[in-house]
């Protein structure tokens, strides 16, 4: 009797592996998995990453940045040209460019499209003041009337956020978010959406290059744990998130480098730092800024949390978007900082009590906070000591600006391919008493840090372009490395990982998967 | 007998009346703590790099710049309307969220209960047919090991086993990506038979199984253990001893008198353990990326979408106590020494 159930059971259990859902994808469909769900396909809406990369392969912007962050011209016929007072910015736009819904892409698309995010757009504060109007003077021209000379945007014309929609579809929706669909003019049509799953086919009336694949299928998975193991078991073809967990990350790059999967890599652009709050005891004493600064071993972080994959980085700007490798923020010496503290007052019998919060939802950040204070604790155990504080992240979003944190870890992602994208939301202010910022973006950034040379320089940069705009950027960023409202730690891509039978995932300079570029192999 | 029906409409009536208060209490529990929890949904939209203009604008389209008691109010006078408002986040009426998700977690909730007991039965009865021996302590280890299991733990191993190992069942989801799933009450196993399409049956139960046996697995330790405890104590009984003096069989005895006694404690058992499924859900959801309820309702309390989250928790709650409430009269009905 027990001997037939076992061999019912093992019956079962063959006849179950049998029907492995590794095989299931007979289709040339490219099934890529990421974490979590799309909320919206809106782009005036979208802002997380998967939904932002979904966009990026049904829309097309007016322009985009290629991997060594050039400006290449998609929807726009060429280059942006500017009036001679730069208060205007006119493109010509390409000609026989059809919507999803068949109607034609012209200079209208564009004013709808982003007079349309700038009244609902979630994130329409990347726009600032800096766009009065749009007008359309034919209808292949466009001319951006700008409230004051911007150089920076060039930058926002990359923006997903700002890429153009069908004005004929959108008719009913010019004031209210269309979440589960969306027409454009990209490469692929969106054929099914729900929160979990999205499948996009090619578009065969696109104007440039066909896709080299027959569609994707899109799947989120909640957790790191599923994303890692359907790559792993085969289910999906492609992972892409940046939400994977670092021990899983680690595993997937061993398996990359044993030829098991193929790994590709954004450009560096996303960045974790430390935000110090100046304004107050005890970090109001640039001395005791600069020693912590000299404290942090971002090397030694790094190898602990994330195996030495993430790069370290004495920066704020990405290197992509400065154009060179040059760090300004001080480097780590143990040596320098006990002696900058004793100087203070502090190491002989008095130790510097030091709150370091970070975000308890985002493991990475546990981790820094904990490898560094071990760290302190053996380099630094007289003078130092650092007592961790762990807050769910919305919680320290709300409470930044009310200055509660003593320093607190952060990451930052540039809303559009500039430097100022990272410079303005960290260090721009508006209400400055000495040293201190009364209000303005770096209150919202907890550092409560302000510089009135900063704000001239923000100015000047407005007026410039090219390497003299840069050079004021970098300006700025020195100025804050020496002032240290900041302390980064490191800078990390994108990656994404693909089975051997898919070609390797390759990232355009915004940190977007130019989904249209993947393909099966051995087709 | 109509006296006793008069009674126990009474009971009844009296335990339905009962259910608006408690809901009451249930949603002013949650807008209050809701409110009190650090950040709103400006923040969880917005995170760290919006300025205090856009804060400002969107809180007021959001309605967050009323005042507490209004906004009580509203929600109040909104829920007794049976309007449950619209996703801060998305704009979608809570009530689709609800009616979206809920079929998922209702459907792994069944089948997980049906391998609860299609598990947990037998082995009580295997442990009780092996009183004291080897096979009666295999059945109590494997019954205690169950719920000893946290829930979490207990779904990772599976997935990790089955699903990355073995290759055996799907790694997460409800239904493969390349079909468009079925569409009229919600349940696939449900839609599929309705549509009459065996692949589509085959694949809901394909990406349910792993899930639900996994939770059944874990719930079926109490089911096995109070059926070995409480069977083990009525064949002890005096009526069981003069039925065996009376040279009615051993299978008949246990059939048709113990095991319908036995049975009474577990029905209130069952009420309890699909309260504790709603918990234990959200674990399962998380990890198998079950589209479900619980899952929502994580990511809304992530996001501080105030609006799903309440809808969530009333309806929820509404679920849990309703069947209660039919838990408590089917057990008044069936056990006379119950008093209403």
């Amino acid at each position: 009797m027990h001997n037939n159930f076992l061999i019912a059971l093992f019956v079962f259990l063959i006849s179950l592996s049998q029907y492995s859902c590794v095989s299931n994808n007979k289709s040339k469909r490219i099934i890529v998995a990421s974490s979590g769900k799309i909320e919206s396909l809106d782009p005036a809406r979208a802002s997380t990453l998967k939904s932002l990369q979904l966009l990026s392969s049904l829309g097309d912007t007016l322009y985009e940045l290629n991997s060594e962050g050039e400006l290449i011209p998609e929807l726009a016929s060429g280059m942006p040209i500017f009036s001679k007072d730069k208060l205007q910015i006119i493109i010509n736009l390409k000609e026989n460019v059809l919507f999803h819904d068949g109607t034609l892409f012209n200079s209208n698309a564009i004013k709808f499209s982003f007079d349309r995010f700038k009244r609902i757009g979630t994130m329409n504060y990347i726009l600032g003041n800096k766009i009065k109007s749009i007008e359309t003077p034919s209808e292949y021209k466009v001319i951006i009337n700008l409230n004051k000379p911007s150089s920076s945007v060039n930058g926002l014309l990359t923006s997903i956020n700002l890429t153009p929609v069908s004005p004929t579809y959108y008719k009913d929706y010019s004031d209210k978010f269309l979440n589960d669909k969306f027409v454009g003019t990209g490469k692929y049509i969106l054929k099914r959406f729900s929160n979990e799953i999205q499948i996009i086919d090619p578009n065969l009336n696109y104007w440039g290059d066909k896709t080299n694949n027959e569609g994707i299928s899109f799947i989120g998975y909640s957790n790191s744990s599923s994303l890692f193991g359907a790559l792993k078991s085969k289910q999906i073809d492609v992972l892409l998130s940046n939400s994977i967990d670092d021990i899983q990350r680690n595993n997937l790059n061993l398996l990359s480098i044993n030829k098991e999967i193929k790994e590709g890599k954004s450009p560096a652009t996303e960045i974790s730092f430390i935000s110090l709050r100046t304004n107050s005891y005890p970090l109001n004493n640039l001395n005791v800024r600069l020693a912590i600064a000299k404290s942090l071993n971002r090397d030694f972080i790094s190898e602990k949390v994330s195996y030495g994959l993430r790069q370290p980085s004495r920066s704020l700007v990405p290197p992509i978007y400065k154009k060179n490798k040059e760090e300004l923020w001080p480097k780590y010496d143990p040596l320098e900082a006990k002696v900058l503290l004793q100087k203070e007052g502090y190491c002989n019998g008095n130790v510097l009590d030091f709150p370091l919060t970070y975000r308890s939802n985002v493991p990475a950040d546990k981790l820094i906070a904990l490898s560094w204070q071990e760290q302190i604790k053996n380099i630094l155990n007289e003078c130092i000591n650092i007592k961790l504080n762990g807050v769910e992240s919305t919680t320290i979003y709300k409470n930044l600006n009310l200055g509660i944190y003593t320093a607190v870890i952060l990451d930052w992602t540039g809303a559009y391919s500039d430097p100022e994208a990272y410079l303005t939301p960290l260090l721009s202010c508006s209400e400055i008493d000495g040293k201190n910022c009364k209000k303005g973006e770096s209150v919202y950034s907890g550092s409560f840090w302000g510089s009135n040379t900063v704000e001239d320089l923000f100015l000047d940069s407005e007026n410039l372009n090219g390497k003299e705009r840069l050079a004021k950027l970098i300006e700025i960023e020195k100025i804050a490395s020496e002032s240290i409202p900041y302390i980064p730690i490191w800078i990390s891509s994108q990656k994404a990982w693909s089975q051997n039978e898919i070609s390797k995932p390759i990232f355009n300079g915004a940190g977007i998967i130019l989904m249209s570029d993947l393909k099966f192999i051995n087709e | 007998m109509s006296r006793d029906l008069n009674k126990l409409l009474n009971y009844s009536l009296l335990k339905i009346s009962l259910i608006p208060l408690m809901l009451w209490i249930i949603s002013t529990l949650v807008f209050i703590l809701l409110r009190v929890a650090p950040g709103d949904p400006v923040d969880a939209i917005l995170g760290s790099g919006a300025n205090e203009a856009s804060r400002e604008i969107l809180r007021y389209k959001l309605g967050l710049n009323e005042s507490l008691l209004s906004q009580y109010l509203s929600y109040i006078n909104n829920i007794l309307h049976l309007n449950f408002g619209e996703s801060l986040s998305t704009q979608e009426p809570v009530l689709d969220i609800i009616l979206k998700s809920l079929p998922a977690s209702v459907e792994l909730g069944i089948f997980s209960i049906f391998f609860a007991i299609f598990i947990g039965f037998p082995l009580g009865f295997f442990g009780l047919k092996n009183k004291g021996k080897k096979g009666d302590y295999i059945a109590r280890v494997i019954g205690i090991s169950s719920y000893a299991i946290p829930p979490f733990w207990g779904a990772i191993l599976a997935q990790l086993i089955f699903s990355v190992y073995l290759r055996i069942f799907p790694i997460g989801g409800r239904f493969p990506i390349t079909y468009s799933q079925p569409k009229i009450t919600g349940f696939l196993v449900l839609d599929s038979l309705l549509n009459n399409n065996l692949i589509y049956l085959r694949e809901s139960l394909y990406h349910l199984a792993l899930p639900s046996i996994t939770l059944g697995f874990l719930l079926s330790g109490i089911f096995s253990r109070s059926l070995r405890i409480n069977l083990d104590k009525t064949l002890k009984s005096d009526y069981v001893n003069s039925a065996l003096c009376r040279g009615i069989s051993r299978r008949k005895i246990i059939l048709n008198h113990s095991l319908p006694n036995a049975l009474l404690p577990i029905v209130t058992i069952s009420g309890l353990t699909i309260a504790s499924l709603a918990g234990g859900a959200l674990l399962f959801e998380v990890t198998f990326s079950w589209p479900g309820i619980a899952l929502r309702l994580h990511e809304a309390i992530s996001q501080r979408d105030y609006t799903v989250v309440q809808g969530i928790v009333i309806i929820t709650s509404l679920l849990i106590v309703s069947l209660n409430l039919f838990v408590d009269i089917l057990i008044a009905i069936l056990d006379p020494r119950i008093e209403y």
